[in-house]
């Protein structure tokens, strides 16, 4: 989710935002790869469009799956959380609240990818 | 990031809108650049929203077989697969725009940006059709 507008022409926004715009171009343009993958490894090649348990379960028993399936998920979530505090700042809150906002989405970020990788153990686990 | 080519994100003249979130949906004075930055943000909310909602039907695969085929049969009716239709829309337009976006800000597109716009949300909507026969036709 990214700002029509990068930070740094934004008067009001300054040059510590800048990291942030920059952030969401590159998670962006890795996201186009890595969705892309997703996309059709999960949903184009198999014919109903969705993996029944049994092919779920197979397809997670390669390490190499596991793999890109995580850096999808860090590199989504790092991409949309950054798109809500972008959204977020726009209200135009103090620095100090920025700060704590800044900081309840990366333990909201890291939080979401542990359950991923917990959900992943769990679905081998239920084999 | 060339500070010149941004878009503004609301008009310099015409009538003001309401500030925050509220005016992201106030359409007065707003220009393709506005609907541009209204879009983005609209399609990224709702793909923040499924990205969570995603993950918690997932969940159902750590309960075995039983809970994850009885989803799937109920995923594959008319009405989910409307919804997956949506879904590959917002990642259309989202991902094309923000393509745009990225252009943009790194100064490369900036003079053009109007007519990428218009070009990659029509190829939105195209890919977007292609993929919504497909996933009506699948299986």
């Amino acid at each position: 989710m990214t700002s029509d507008q990068p930070a740094a022409a934004r008067p009001e926004a300054g040059p510590r935002m800048v990291p942030g715009f920059v952030g969401q171009v590159l998670s962006g343009a890795a996201l186009l790869v890595l969705l892309g993958l997703h996309m059709i490894a999960q949903h184009f090649v198999v014919p109903s469009g969705l993996r029944d348990f049994a092919a779920v379960v197979d397809w997670l028993r390669n390490p190499v799956v596991i793999v890109l399936e995580v850096a999808f998920l860090v590199v989504v979530t790092y991409h949309a959380l950054l798109g809500v505090r972008a959204i977020l700042f726009d209200f135009g809150f103090s620095e100090r609240t920025e700060h704590r906002i800044t900081g309840f989405l990366a333990v909201v970020g890291i939080a979401t990818v542990a359950y991923g990788v917990a959900l992943v153990a769990a679905i081998l686990d239920a084999a | 990031m060339a500070s010149t080519t941004a878009e503004p994100r609301r008009p310099a003249v015409g009538p003001a809108r309401r500030p925050g979130f509220v005016g992201w949906f106030d359409p007065r004075g707003r220009r393709l650049g506005g609907i541009a930055f209204l879009v983005n943000r609209i399609t990224g909310i709702g793909l923040v929203v499924y990205l969570y909602l995603h993950l918690v039907i997932l969940a159902l695969l750590a309960q075995g077989p039983t809970a994850w085929d009885t989803f799937i049969e109920v995923a594959l009716s008319p009405p989910f697969l409307a919804l997956d239709v949506i879904l590959l829309a917002g990642i259309l337009i989202h991902g094309l725009n923000g393509i745009r976006v990225g252009l943009v800000g790194l100064g490369l597109v900036a003079s053009r940006q109007r007519a990428l716009f218009v070009a990659l949300m029509a190829i939105a909507a195209l890919v977007a059709l292609a993929g919504g026969l497909r996933i009506f036709t699948a299986g």
